[in-house]
């Protein structure tokens, strides 16, 4: 009994990154209509800028929040304006936009990581940070996941309520519903479509700082939370970002179940859990 | 003589090669309703988004109250005073109807009234305020038709476009529908109706155009419409 509520509280931990990544991914996916192959790049670069501001100038990595978020939102921002939105006003259709971002994407994930090789190695890096364990009757906490999973859900939360209660909020789910219609409302797509971008660069910055807190990062770490975040998001459904968050923890406890028993079996076992979702519910449990 | 508020000149739009709309020219001037007649794949809602931004003509030129909007895009179209109600609603489909609501105040200077707005449309749609907890998705075709007529209510417009606004609805609710636009008409809304009922939306109207093939081929008041042969031939079947 003790080492199951174990299992699941760890697969909540690690859920609560995974939401934040799906979300990202979800967000860039919804509105944008890309496919964001170099999110987990974005997720490398907020785990490096959170561990060279700890371990070069010994800056709290809780800190990093305020900086790897916003730094990546500026930076998804300018990636939005000059690079997806001068191929989408040169490709005919949104279908061909969906492959032909998908493509540049791939580009972006390869310049980013030639650069982050280049500045930081290919070298395991790590630190430690509130890396001891507190007692909760019988059961063990790591500190450091229990913090991760309170910010997890926090950011979960206020990013809820900021869709679902502020005008740009639901500005932003109004394009991701109806572009067109949403224009016809006064909304302008383009400022609409840059800023889904940024914020899911924001979450991958988020969802960096978190990871570099409790899982050792190296500069090609990307390709598989960029995995993870599209297993997440086929989960939940395709642009459905309360999907994207209950798919995260969902997937969060099967992957904590799975390494209970296997840790080297987890990746195989998110590929079948895809392959098996493909098949019997490709709209995913939210999904339209 | 009354202000004009829309004027369209020599409008014409293409999709890709296919030309769909000639040297299309019209007015409408305010506190009018002008009906739009014309067959089914005609271009009478292409004329719409052409107007509304969502389509760039080739050439010609929209404006409105005398401002130049030819080209520009629907956010910025939409401020001067337009509300636009497109073929099939459009209703955000995953958004309560108190939301979608919501996003037709979305304008800067709307949204700060837009509690105001709500109690207004409720007032005038009491059906929605009973069902503005849910989706859109989930509602009635006569329901959807409301909460959109009622979206375009919550800015304010001094301007509307409807596309087929009997569309789906029973005769009982056509009716009310069109007493509806008249009675906005009387509040001071101009209108700029597109219909296949081209019977009953003559009785309300003022003047009508009647667009085939991409041309405008009539135009006079909705009286003169309503007696002439080819009208009574090919639009009200007598
Ligand atoms: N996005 C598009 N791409 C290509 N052709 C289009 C597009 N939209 C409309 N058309 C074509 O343009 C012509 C005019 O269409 P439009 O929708 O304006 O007609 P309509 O008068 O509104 O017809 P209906 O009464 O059936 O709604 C049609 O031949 C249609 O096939
Ligand atoms: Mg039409």
């Amino acid at each position: 009994m003790i080492s199951f509520i174990n299992v699941l509280v760890n697969g909540l931990l690690l859920g609560g990154i995974y939401a934040i990544t799906a979300m990202g991914l979800s967000l860039q996916y919804g509105v944008a209509r890309i496919l964001n192959i170099a999110h987990g790049e974005f997720i490398m670069v907020g785990a490096f800028l959170t561990f060279v501001l700890h371990t070069k100038l010994g800056i709290n990595p809780l800190f990093g929040l305020a900086v790897a978020g916003p730094v990546l939102f500026v930076v998804g921002y300018l990636i939005q304006r000059i690079l997806f939105k001068t191929l989408k006003d040169r490709t005919p259709t949104p279908a061909a936009f969906e492959g032909s971002s998908m493509l540049m994407a791939f580009g972006i994930l390869f310049v980013v990581q030639s650069i982050a090789i280049f500045i930081w190695g290919t070298n395991v890096q790590g630190y430690s940070y509130l890396a001891y364990s507190v007692y909760l009757g019988d059961i063990r906490f790591s500190v450091n996941r229990l913090v991760i999973l309170v910010i997890s859900v926090l950011i979960c939360l206020l990013f809820y309520l900021f869709l679902t209660r502020t005008r740009t909020g639901k500005a932003i789910r109004a394009a991701s519903q109806d572009p067109d219609a949403a224009g016809l409302m006064g909304v302008n797509i383009n400022r609409m479509l840059a800023l889904c971008f940024a914020f899911g660069a924001m979450m991958a910055g988020f969802a960096g700082m978190l990871i570099s807190m409790v899982f050792p990062i190296y500069t090609t770490m990307g390709m598989q939370y960029t995995i993870i975040a599209i297993i997440v998001v086929v989960l939940g459904g395709l642009g459905s970002i309360p999907g994207s968050m209950i798919g995260g923890f969902l997937l969060g406890i099967f992957s904590a179940i799975v390494s209970a028993k296997d840790p080297g079996l987890t990746m195989a076992a998110y590929y079948l859990l895809f392959l098996v979702l493909l098949l019997v519910k490709p709209s995913g449990i939210f999904g339209r | 003589m009354k202000l004009l508020m829309l004027e369209v000149k020599d409008l014409n739009v293409a999709y890709g090669n296919v030309q769909v709309l000639w040297d299309v020219s019209l007015n409408v001037a305010e506190g009018e309703i002008v009906v739009l007649l014309g067959a089914n794949g005609a271009g009478k809602t292409t004329l719409l988004n052409a107007i509304t931004g969502l389509v760039r003509p080739l050439g010609g030129n929209v404006s409105f109250l005398g401002r130049d909007i030819t080209g520009l895009p629907p956010n910025e179209i939409v401020e001067h005073g337009i509300a636009y109600l497109p073929e099939g609603g459009r209703l955000f489909p995953d958004m309560s109807v108190q939301e979608n609501l919501e996003m037709g105040s979305y304008l800067k200077n709307n949204w700060k009234i837009r509690k105001n707005r709500l109690e207004y449309v409720y007032n005038v749609f009491p059906r929605l305020k009973e069902r503005r907890k849910q989706l859109a998705k989930t509602l009635s075709g006569g329901e959807r038709q409301m909460l959109a007529m009622g979206r375009c209510l919550m800015s304010n417009p001094k301007m509307g476009f409807f596309d087929e606004l009997s569309y789906g609805l029973a005769p009982k609710l056509v009716k009310e529908a069109f007493a509806m636009l008249k009675s906005l008409r009387d509040l001071g809304l101009t209108i700029f109706l597109i219909e296949q009922n081209a019977n009953q939306s003559l009785e309300i109207a003022d003047r009508a155009y009647v667009l085939e093939n991409g041309r405008i081929v009539n135009s006079g008041t909705a009286n003169e419409l309503l007696h002439s042969d080819h009208i009574r031939k090919a639009y009200l079947g007598l």
